[in-house]
């Protein structure tokens, strides 16, 4: 079978057909979408009222129609407006030939991050904290605290927002130097922690390739048994920010840790519609940008979410489809919108790590405390009822998951919109005794009970 | 066709997002409808829709955004007819763009669709647009307002940038400057001395028509402000 490799695509983006991001944004994706979507009539299959998804056929469907979306559209290279295609055959090879196990990190401390099934009895694995910012000057606390807690495999790591006390700016050689600086408190986080082996993600800190090109690979930088970031644009975009990256891993011997999340309202239309789009993202991850593990992300424009029922059904559909479908390593996350300190980050989090790790997704990273918006607004203790809520539920079918939601959402989602963002770590978790406040620390037992009640197995971990 | 007539077929093919609006536009002025009225029923009236209709799901991105270009395309053909003398319907001029490093462009879609279909000339500069471009484009165009859209933390700085551009080389008093974006906050905006923040792409709309019927002069002592977050 032909496989591609990256100077294939590098000349596809030289060569491929011409197309304006606008023509790609409003003509081309959703008038495919929607051919898609009637040719298997799947316009309007999803009922909101059960969010997690127990029909495994119309899983099936959407990956019939998704892998037809991702041959048919390929993914725009933005930067030169040129598609980059594959063929069918091409597009078989890269599956057949992407890994279905991982090792992330090294000897005792290192995690297995495996393909599964539904309701595989292998857990879905948990990275953490989803790069949200952090002060300098508990940067290196706070990841510490992160990767103590058990219940997190992999430490994604939090986001520089400044460095030497200096503003970090983005593409600036500040990023540069944050990323080899990220990579050196990673390191000692993780040592720190007592668990230098363990696996991380880089870099965070660097939304364009400088921080990439500055600590990947390089001696005391990211090492090449780290998962390296490559994220795209949506829908279905790349540029020449995201191919220095895969470069640049590729060149140092790294894994290739690609993602981006369709989109509930934007270019594909429905919740149906960003179904298809992420699993043609998903898939065309692996010829095009050579990952190792990649992203099968959903995110709703409207709610600045994808913990309401319109993201979740799409979540589980998509998951359910790439897992019973091919052996690809992929990833999903719950973008919670509340804060810490806040019953409703817990609830928000219950449901959406669980919806993940039941419908077959390998690997997700969390948590996305108060969105993501604020500095230093996340904490070590929600961060590990994520992971035990990932491990645990993994073996759950799709129809406990979903009365476990059907319960739990109407508690959240009339305030998704509006969320309470909580309290930074500072006030609700005490940093030197790596303590929770106990106002916080009872919120989180209660909720904890209320999942082991509802069944998911807590008491188990 | 009669008056009547023209002006509902003009509504629908802005709300088909038609790519003959401007024609259906013609027509209307062929039956002799003042092109204000045309204005005022066929594109301003339904655009108060338009919004609440992307926020309910019942109206998606590609869809706003070619409704947006018809009412652009259909306006400028009605105003262009507009009789000596006569107050122009045309609201302001706006670049906009996702700032320098930053390559996430559909929040900043969003504002731009809702904003041409609201009356706004919009030059959209796309993403990854540095301080310097948002000045100079808006120095040509001769906008009156620049909205940068930010989803990436360690980008917001350059907010900062654009507003100490202008006020070193004394061009602070010509346009506002207004900020919107996942991280960014109505604290921010005052912090980095912009004219104006909006939470979502409608509260954006809101401020902009704020901005445009108020009687405001650059730079605001503190940012006018729709939607908390």
């Amino acid at each position: 079978m032909n496989t591609l490799n990256i100077i294939d695509i590098l000349e596809r983006t030289q060569t491929g057909e011409y197309c304006t991001v606008k023509e790609w944004d409003t003509k081309r994706v959703p008038r495919t979408i929607r051919e898609k979507l009637k040719k298997y009539s799947l316009e309007k299959s999803f009922d909101l009222e059960n969010p997690v998804n127990t029909d495994f056929e119309l899983a099936d469907e959407f990956f019939k129609a998704g892998y037809e979306v991702a041959l048919e559209l390929g993914m725009l290279y933005e930067t030169g407006d040129r598609i980059v295609k594959v063929s069918e055959e091409e597009l078989a090879a890269a599956l057949k030939y992407a890994p279905s196990e991982v090792i992330v990190g090294v000897g005792k401390d290192a995690t297995v991050i495996r393909s599964r099934t539904p309701s595989d009895s292998y857990p879905m694995k948990f990275g953490a904290p989803l790069g949200i910012t952090m002060s300098e000057d508990i940067f290196l606390r706070l990841n510490e605290a992160m990767a103590r807690e058990r219940e997190v495999d992999i430490l994604t790591g939090g986001s520089l927002i400044t460095i030497f006390g200096r503003t970090l700016l983005a593409g600036s050689p500040f990023e540069t130097l944050a990323g080899y600086e990220q990579a050196r408190l990673h390191l000692e986080a993780r040592r720190l922690a007592g668990r230098p082996g363990m696996g991380g993600v880089g870099c965070v800190s660097s939304v364009t390739e400088y921080g990439q090109l500055g600590s990947c690979g390089l001696p005391g930088g990211f090492p090449p048994t780290d998962l390296l970031l490559a994220l795209f644009p949506s829908e279905l975009k790349i540029n020449d920010q995201t191919l220095h990256k895969v470069v640049q891993t590729i060149n140092t011997g790294g894994m290739v840790f690609a993602g981006s999340p369709a989109m509930i309202g934007g270019m594909p239309g429905p919740p149906e519609g960003a179904t298809l789009s992420s699993i043609a993202a998903a898939l065309l991850q692996y010829p095009i940008l050579q990952s190792t593990v990649g992203g099968g992300e959903i995110y709703d424009l409207r709610s600045l979410s994808s913990v309401n029922r319109a993201s979740l059904k799409a979540l589980s559909v998509t998951h359910q489809a790439l897992s019973r479908n091919t052996h690809l390593i992929t990833q999903g996350i719950a973008n919670q919108v509340s804060g810490p300190g806040t019953e409703n980050l817990l609830l928000e989090s219950l449901v959406g790590m669980a919806t993940l790790a039941c419908s077959g997704s390998a690997f997700s990273q969390g948590p996305r405390s108060a969105g993501g918006k604020l500095t230093d607004h996340i904490t070590p203790l929600e961060t590990r009822f994520c992971g035990e809520i990932a491990h645990a539920a993994s073996s759950l079918s799709p129809e406990k998951v979903n009365e476990i939601a059907k319960e739990i959402l109407p508690r959240y989602e009339e305030k998704i919109k509006e969320p309470d963002l909580g309290r930074p770590v500072q006030e609700v978790y005490d940093l030197k005794t790596l303590r929770p406040t106990k106002e916080w620390e009872d919120i989180y037992l209660k909720v904890r009970q209320e999942a082991i009640q509802l069944g998911i197995p807590l008491d188990a971990y | 066709m009669d008056r009547v007539q023209s002006i509902e077929r003009l509504k629908t093919a802005i709300m088909d997002g038609d790519e003959e609006a401007a024609d259906w536009a013609a027509r209307v002025l062929e039956t002799g409808v003042d092109p204000l009225e045309a204005v005022k029923q066929a594109v301003m009236e339904p655009m108060q829709e338009v919004g609440v209709a992307f926020e309910n799901g019942d109206l998606y991105l590609p869809e706003l955004m070619m409704i947006g270009d018809a009412a652009k395309a259909a306006t400028q053909v009605l105003m262009a007819n507009l009789p000596p003398g006569e107050d122009s319907v045309q609201r302001w001029k706006v670049v906009i763009g996702t700032i320098k490093g930053d390559m996430h462009d559909i929040g900043k879609n969003v504002v731009a669709a809702l904003l041409t279909a609201h009356g706004f000339d919009i030059t959209d500069l796309g993403s990854d647009v540095s301080p310097k471009q948002f000045i100079e484009t808006a120095k040509i165009q001769s906008a009156e307002i620049i909205a940068i859209s930010t989803l990436i933390t360690t980008t917001l700085p350059y907010h900062r940038e654009v507003v100490r551009i202008l006020n070193d080389t004394g061009e602070r008093n010509q346009r506002y400057v207004i900020v919107g974006g996942g991280p960014v906050s109505t604290a921010w905006a005052s912090e980095v001395g912009a004219d104006g923040y909006g939470r979502t792409a409608q509260d954006a709309v809101e401020l902009c028509n704020s901005l445009f019927k108020g009687e405001y002069t650059p730079p605001l002592e503190e940012p006018l402000s729709f939607g908390t977050l």
